[in-house]
Formats: C-alpha cells, sequence, structure tokens
C-alpha cells in the first residue's frame, strides 16, 4: 500500500501549543498495531474505571465493540473503501473509513446523488474527553471531515458527505460541522444520520480560514 | 490524495472543536441501548447465574476452551471469564448478542436472562433460576446436566 | 492514490451512449461513472468469491431475484 501523506498541525492541550502532525491516505498495520497495542489497553483500562465508579453503561464509550483489524482487513484493497489515519508523535491519534460508491445521498435537494460516506471514525482514547481529563490532542475531527470533503471534491460528489453519529459526537457533526440533521436511523441501530450539502462543505471549510 | 490544509485552518478548527466527541459510524453501538433510549433494568441474581452457566455448560458441550469460544464469536476473553465466574458480571450487550448467534438461541430472551433486559417472560425467568439451581460442576456434562441443560435450551429457543 | 495513468477506451456507440446518459442522470464526468463503475465491479466480485450472493429486492413483493451467479 502506498500511502501519500499530507502535513496537519494538531493542537497540544497539555502543552497548549500546535504539534506538526500527518493526514495519511490509508489505514496501514501501523495503525493496527497501535490501535491494538495503545488504543484498546486505554480503552479498557477507562471503560475499567467507569465500571469501578459505578458509571451506568449508557455513558461509557461508544465505539469500543469495532474491531478494526477485521473491519480493515475485510476492505483492505477495496478501491470503494479508502481510509484515513493521523499520526502525530509517531502514533496513530484518529482512523476514518469511508464508502464511495454504495451510498446515496438523502437530503431532499440532492436526493440519488453519490456522496462519501463515512463508515467509521473514531479518536484514540487519549483524546477522548469522556477518557482523558484534560485530552491530549484537538482538531483530529475537524481534519478528518476536511479529508472527507476533500475526498468528495475530488470524487467530483462537490463535497457532500454522510455518516451516522454516535450520540455523544451528534453536538460537533450538528454545530461544528454545520451538518443536516436527519433524525435517528431506525436502520443504523438508531443512530443519528448527518449529511452535507456543498453550500455546508463551503462553509465548514470557510469556518476555519475566518481568522 | 493529497490534501492541502494550511497550519492556521487545523488550529482555527482546533479551537472551535475543543474537546468534542467525533465519533461515528454503524458498528460502534449496542444494538439496543445507545445512550439516548436505555431499558429498564432490575439486577436480578438468579438469571445472571443461569446465564453464566448456560455460556459455560453450551462451551463444555461444544469441547471448547474459553480461547476458543472467545475467537468464535470475537468477544473478548476477559468477559467469557466474568461471564462464568462472576455472577455479579453484567455482560456487555453485544457480548450477549454474539453467544446468542453463536448458540443459535433467540436474542431477545437471552437477553432476558442475561439481566440486560427487563424481564417480559416469567417462565423463561422461573426455567433460568430452575436451571440455575440444578447445574453445578466442571466435570464433563453428566446425564443430568445435559437433560437440565436440554431442557433449558428448549424453553430458551421457543420465540414469541 | 498518487499519480493517475491515462488510457484508451474502445466503446461501441451503444456503450458511449449509455455512459453519456449516465453522466447526465449523476452529473458525472465519464471518468468518475466509470471510476464508479469500477470500484462497485470490485466490491461485488469481492462478496461473490467469499460466497455471498447479490440479490435484487422487488419493492412491492419484497421478491428477491438473484442478481449474479457463480
Amino acid at each position: 500500500m502506498t500511502i501519500t501523506v499530507s502535513p496537519i498541525f494538531l493542537f497540544n492541550a497539555e502543552r497548549s501549543e500546535p504539534e506538526a502532525a500527518e493526514l495519511w491516505d490509508g489505514i496501514t498495520d501501523q495503525q493496527l498495531g497501535d490501535w491494538e497495542g495503545e488504543w484498546l489497553p486505554e480503552l479498557f483500562k477507562a471503560v475499567q474505571k467507569l465500571h469501578r465508579a459505578g458509571v451506568e453503561r449508557r455513558h461509557w464509550p461508544q465505539s469500543r465493540h469495532w474491531n478494526w483489524r477485521k473491519k480493515t482487513e475485510a476492505l483492505q484493497g477495496m478501491l470503494a473503501h479508502p481510509g484515513f489515519s493521523i499520526v502525530c508523535n509517531g502514533m496513530t491519534q484518529g482512523m476514518m473509513i469511508v464508502d464511495t460508491t454504495t451510498k446515496r445521498c438523502r437530503i431532499e435537494e440532492q436526493k440519488g446523488k453519490n456522496l462519501v460516506y463515512v463508515e467509521f471514525v473514531e479518536n484514540a482514547p487519549w483524546n477522548r474527553p469522556e477518557l482523558a481529563q484534560p485530552p491530549l490532542y484537538r482538531g483530529i475531527g475537524s481534519i478528518l471531515v476536511r479529508a472527507a470533503i476533500a475526498l468528495s471534491q475530488e470524487e467530483e460528489f462537490k463535497g457532500r458527505i454522510g455518516l451516522h453519529s454516535l450520540p455523544q459526537a451528534n453536538s460537533f457533526y450538528a454545530n461544528t460541522c454545520g451538518m443536516s440533521d436527519l433524525g435517528i436511523d431506525p436502520d443504523h441501530q438508531d443512530l443519528r444520520y448527518f449529511e452535507m450539502t456543498p453550500e455546508q462543505a463551503e462553509a465548514f471549510i470557510a469556518k476555519g480560514n475566518q481568522p | 490524495m493529497k490534501i492541502e490544509i494550511t497550519k492556521e485552518w487545523c488550529l482555527r478548527m482546533a479551537e472551535i472543536e475543543a474537546n468534542a466527541e467525533i465519533g461515528a459510524g454503524l458498528y460502534a453501538l449496542d444494538p439496543v441501548f445507545d445512550g439516548e433510549t436505555m431499558p429498564a433494568n432490575e439486577t436480578n441474581e438468579e438469571p445472571s447465574i443461569a446465564f453464566g452457566r448456560f455460556v459455560r455448560l453450551m462451551r463444555r458441550d461444544r469441547g471448547l476452551t474459553l480461547e476458543k469460544l472467545a475467537e468464535d464469536t470475537d468477544v473478548e476473553i476477559a468477559e467469557l471469564v466474568e461471564i462464568e465466574d462472576d455472577t455479579h458480571h453484567k455482560p456487555e450487550l453485544r457480548t450477549v448478542y454474539q453467544l446468542a448467534n453463536y448458540f443459535k438461541v433467540p436474542r431477545s430472551n437471552l437477553l432476558q436472562v442475561a439481566g440486560l433486559t427487563a424481564p417480559r417472560d416469567n417462565r423463561l425467568i422461573d426455567e433460568a433460576v430452575r436451571f440455575a439451581a440444578r447445574s453445578e460442576s466442571v466435570a464433563v456434562l453428566t446425564p443430568e446436566e445435559r437433560a437440565a441443560l436440554e431442557a433449558f435450551v428448549a424453553v430458551l429457543s421457543e420465540e414469541k | 492514490m498518487a499519480a493517475k495513468k491515462t488510457m484508451t477506451l474502445n466503446l461501441t456507440d451503444a456503450e458511449m451512449r449509455v455512459l453519456d446518459e449516465l453522466c447526465e442522470k449523476k452529473d458525472l464526468s465519464k471518468t468518475a461513472v466509470l471510476r464508479q463503475a469500477l470500484r462497485l465491479y470490485q466490491l461485488i466480485e469481492n462478496r461473490v468469491d467469499k460466497g455471498d450472493k447479490l440479490f435484487f429486492e422487488d419493492e412491492k413483493t419484497k421478491e428477491k431475484a438473484e442478481v449474479m451467479m457463480l
């Protein structure tokens, strides 16, 4: 697998300063190794902590059931499912897999048109507010959304993207990303479906360019 | 593909994004509850024993180690250990789903037995208690254990 | 996803017409349409190779008709 690396920056909240990072256009064995060797143990520890603190299950991190290795192995080499990862300080900080082929838009004004659908996206446990106080790196979500938009534009889908948000991320996609909320989807485990129009994509990009 | 993103953009968005949760994707959640709706949950001691016992006997009946079962069902082995040994352990929803599929029993019934959903079928719960009482050792299934297991599986397999 | 290579295709008039119609319908260039077709093809072949079946479902009757036979 040949990876193209794009330079990016994350905000290191611990040191209160920017840190150079990389956006990779793929998910490699390095990511899987980081997921198994670092993400999972952290996730496990955090879940254990919550369990011991008597926190109700519904407040637990919601993506701990994903098995990235299985998912990526199933999608390995499929043109329709490119992946992206963010690497900083030699460690995978975020991962995303998208679908460029089998999904279509639901928003009335663009119904039936092609879009880049985000199959899954996840932040490393130490970057997540419910697991780390304070979270280490900021900006991963935005960069990955930007990547999905860029891919959508490259595919001639004009920046249209879609995804099913985990409940605790609803606010990010609705407000920060400015996506349209199409409501709870009973066919997708009652996750909320969000979709972005070309205009919203432009607005999202413009947001980061405002001084 | 190369994606051009300026440093300023990254940092501005990092500021706006702050400490937001960003996870998305179908496989993230336990199927029944998602943080927005939560089933009424009464912890019942006996059904949990029945669940752990059920898993253990079904596993042993198939000659599987915990490791193999964990592998076959894509469940963490630590979780299986807790399920079988710790009667106070509340299993994860996905785990119960995986086990129900693997052992070919209706998910909704096994969820009740596992204490994850409110008991809807009193007969099922009674049978679970009875099963828990009847089944005990760690050796090869005795004829009695086998009979008890078969009887319970029959009840468990009834679809309403 | 590095550099792209150019290729010449030989299509019949009928095929070109279909390609044009798809481009029109989907508001995509010919290249984009064909890339989509390739992706779909690979995806389907992958699943069929694994032993999965591809079906069409009639919306009204819910009847399934198999699309591809191995």
